[in-house]
């Protein structure tokens, strides 16, 4: 061999950007290239779209339109999305850091990408996207699927009305939101099992636990949690006693917020 | 700054987003007649969005290139297009070094890695020896800032793992073949890790065909066997074209046609002048395939020696079977030399060397029916090295040294 001493030596320092379009290439790529995660999506939309038609189907023979949730024509095009779509979802996003932990794969992300916290941004980056973009096309499914069944009885709501694109823009939301929660409690918790118990916690039975206590700490502490925030941000005629829209989605926020902001401190502070 | 291609669409799809969450709060807000946000909510919302552009900044910081990361370790994606099917044969000039320096890595009571220090040269292929549970994993893992120091440094060509850009471009590495996600295919697999470097799709090919695999590069990784996990886990190593490789056990799994293949591959690598780190628990292979040993026990340095001066510096001595072996071996042992009888019968001599011995008993008129001078393989020279820093001994009765030449 030869020595070739070299124009190759030219060190190229890519630019920041390229640099931040690389790692997200890169979690992109990971996410877009296993078969399971369409499955699951696939799977979670055509039970989500059935479970939304029974719901819409059920609330056309009560008899009058009365108040509360059962009664919101909006609210209740999200029942089935609330949990046969945030579930399973939730349920991937966690598994985009624990699959990886589990395999050992983890060893190989943070060998190419040494900044954890730069893996961390570009995984909830990908799946939020990917997150945001399944929760707005299944919410305006849902909307569309419970308005037309609703109609047949003249009790459907147009998109046009007012209050209504954002609500259905605010279900989507919150989809990314539980995405986003399930991201960081699995890079926090690195076991399968475990981040996905604590997601479902934390997105459910938080909400569960409020409905059983006494009654003013019911809705004083059930407001904060994201299925009383997000009834409040979808239904159109928000709940009294409990956040306004605008607040509600604030909390939607402020959950993933936290819990990233949590991951973001041990991730790096911690062997791999 | 060159945008890549799949930058305008998510600038695209971006502006659609913020636009379409600024209407969706604006007719919230018209609909439901009331002020959107009380003024507290205001100072809510902003205390809301701090971690958000908190992490917003640890991107973008992360990206930042900090001052004298400059890297002489060569980067050089147009030497890696370049390169062709065989091994590409750059030479980084810039010879990169591994430097380890009084490392210590502790779990919990457990040292693992204690008071390490050694360093890998360029131009040769290091072997990385040690019984099971030694520390080579966890050395590896610490240079490659998988894990923190509990004290000491590990430092490849002058710094630390973490502060290298595109550090694929500088080492090539293997810990764990098994380590991947088994729903991928091969070729995704080595997608994902060219472009967080900023490879192209072209290498990729190229390392599938320099490592046999593109015949099963579409195929999911669960269906591989080891030995074509290991092909793949070295394929991703030689991805970026690296002047450094540091591979823990790569040959585990792998047919002999693969073996010799790693084996040459390294050897004409490290002969352009690369840094070869290999770890093994195969002394035979390391024997064919190393120039120099480092050697642990326990997490700490037995030997760091070439490959030749250990076999050389290892036991020898000599064989012998007689008729009259009681008679030979007091004349032996009053000549100075030290007689240990083996089971079958025969003796191992040491402090005589073969012509001597035979000179000996011809003098005295003994028959002598055998007569082997035996050097220790380099196994057996491992094995009495390292047989005090195990673990975890067998308690099976050690072979002796087999003779060699």
């Amino acid at each position: 061999m030869t020595a070739l001493p070299g124009p190759a030596l030219q060190q190229a320092v890519p630019s920041r950007l390229a640099r931040v379009h690389e790692v997200l290439a890169f979690e992109w790529t990971k996410l877009r290239s296993v078969r399971s995660n369409y499955w699951t999506l696939l799977i979670a939309a055509v039970v989500t779209l059935g479970v939304t038609a029974i719901v819409a189907q059920s609330f056309t023979s009560t008899p009058a339109p009365g108040h509360g949730a059962a009664a919101d024509p909006l609210a209740s095009s999200f029942l089935g999305y609330a949990e046969y779509t945030v579930l399973p979802v939730t349920v991937l996003a966690v598994l985009v850091f624990t699959s990886e932990y589990a395999s050992g794969l983890i060893a190989t992300t943070f060998t190419a990408v040494p900044g954890r916290r730069a893996v961390l941004a570009a995984k909830a980056a990908v799946t939020g996207a990917a997150a945001l973009a399944a929760g707005e096309l299944l919410a305006f499914a849902c909307f569309f699927l419970t308005q037309a069944i609703l109609s047949t009885h003249h009790r459907g709501l147009s998109l046009s009305h007012p209050g209504v694109p954002g609500a259905v823009l605010a279900a989507g939301c919150v989809l990314a939101a539980c995405a986003l929660v399930g991201v960081g409690l699995g890079a926090i918790i690195r076991h399968t099992a475990g981040a996905i118990a604590a997601a479902v916690a934390v997105i459910y039975l938080l909400a569960v636990f409020c409905l059983i206590l006494p009654s003013p700490w019911g809705t004083r502490l059930g407001k904060f949690t994201v299925p009383f925030a997000a009834y409040q941000a979808v239904a159109s005629h928000p709940l009294a006693g409990l956040l306004s829209p605008g607040l509600s989605m604030l909390v939607i926020i402020a959950w993933p917020a936290a819990t990233l902001t949590a991951a973001a401190i041990v991730i790096s502070r911690r062997d791999v | 700054m060159r945008l890549s291609p799949g930058s305008p669409p998510a600038i695209g799809v971006l502006a659609v987003a913020v636009a379409f969450a600024v209407f969706c709060l604006t007719d919230l807000a018209r609909a439901r007649q009331v002020r959107y946000l009380p003024k507290w909510g205001w100072a809510l919302l902003i205390c809301a969005a701090i971690p958000w552009g908190g992490l917003a900044y640890l991107i973008a910081g992360r990206a930042r290139t900090p001052p004298g990361t400059g890297v002489d370790v060569p980067a050089a994606v147009p030497g890696v297009r370049a390169s062709g099917l065989r091994v590409p044969r750059r030479v980084s000039v810039s010879a990169v070094v591994i430097e380890v320096d009084r490392l210590t890595k502790r779990f919990g009571p457990v040292t693992a890695v204690d008071g390490l220090t050694f360093s890998v040269r360029p131009g040769q292929v290091t072997g990385f020896l040690g019984p099971n549970g030694a520390g080579k994993t966890t050395t590896m893992r610490v240079i490659l800032g998988l894990d923190a120091p509990t004290s000491g440094t590990a430092l490849v060509g002058g710094r630390r793992y973490q502060d290298i850009i595109r550090p694929l471009h500088a080492v090539g590495s293997l810990l764990d073949a098994t380590a991947v996600h088994g729903g991928r295919t091969a070729r995704f697999h080595l997608l994902s890790v060219a472009q967080s470097n900023g490879i192209g799709r072209q290498r990729v090919t190229e390392v599938l065909e320099l490592t046999g695999l593109e015949a099963v590069a579409g195929r999911r990784i669960r269906e591989f066997s080891l030995g074509m996990k290991q092909r793949l886990g070295i394929a991703a190593a030689l991805l970026a074209d690296p002047p450094v490789l540091m591979l823990d056990e790569p040959v585990n799994g792998l047919d002999p046609e693969g073996i010799r293949w790693t084996r040459e591959l390294f050897r004409s690598m490290a002969a352009e002048g690369r840094t070869i780190l290999v770890s093994s628990h195969l002394m035979s292979e390391m024997a064919l395939t190393a120039d120099h040993l480092i050697i642990i026990g326990r997490g700490r340095l037995l030997a760091d020696t070439s490959t030749d001066r250990f076999v050389s510096a290892a036991r020898r001595d000599v064989l012998v079977r007689s008729p009259r072996a009681g008679e030979l071996s007091g004349l032996l042992t009053a000549h100075g030399a030290a007689v240990r009888p083996e089971g079958d019968g025969g003796f191992a001599i040491t402090g005589l060397d073969a012509p001597a011995i035979g000179d000996l008993a011809a003098v005295h008129g003994i028959a002598v029916h055998e007569l082997v001078p035996r050097h220790a393989s380099l196994e057996q020279a491992y094995l009495d090295l390292t047989s005090t820093s195990t673990d975890h001994h067998m308690r099976t009765p050690a072979p002796e040294g087999t003779a060699v030449s």
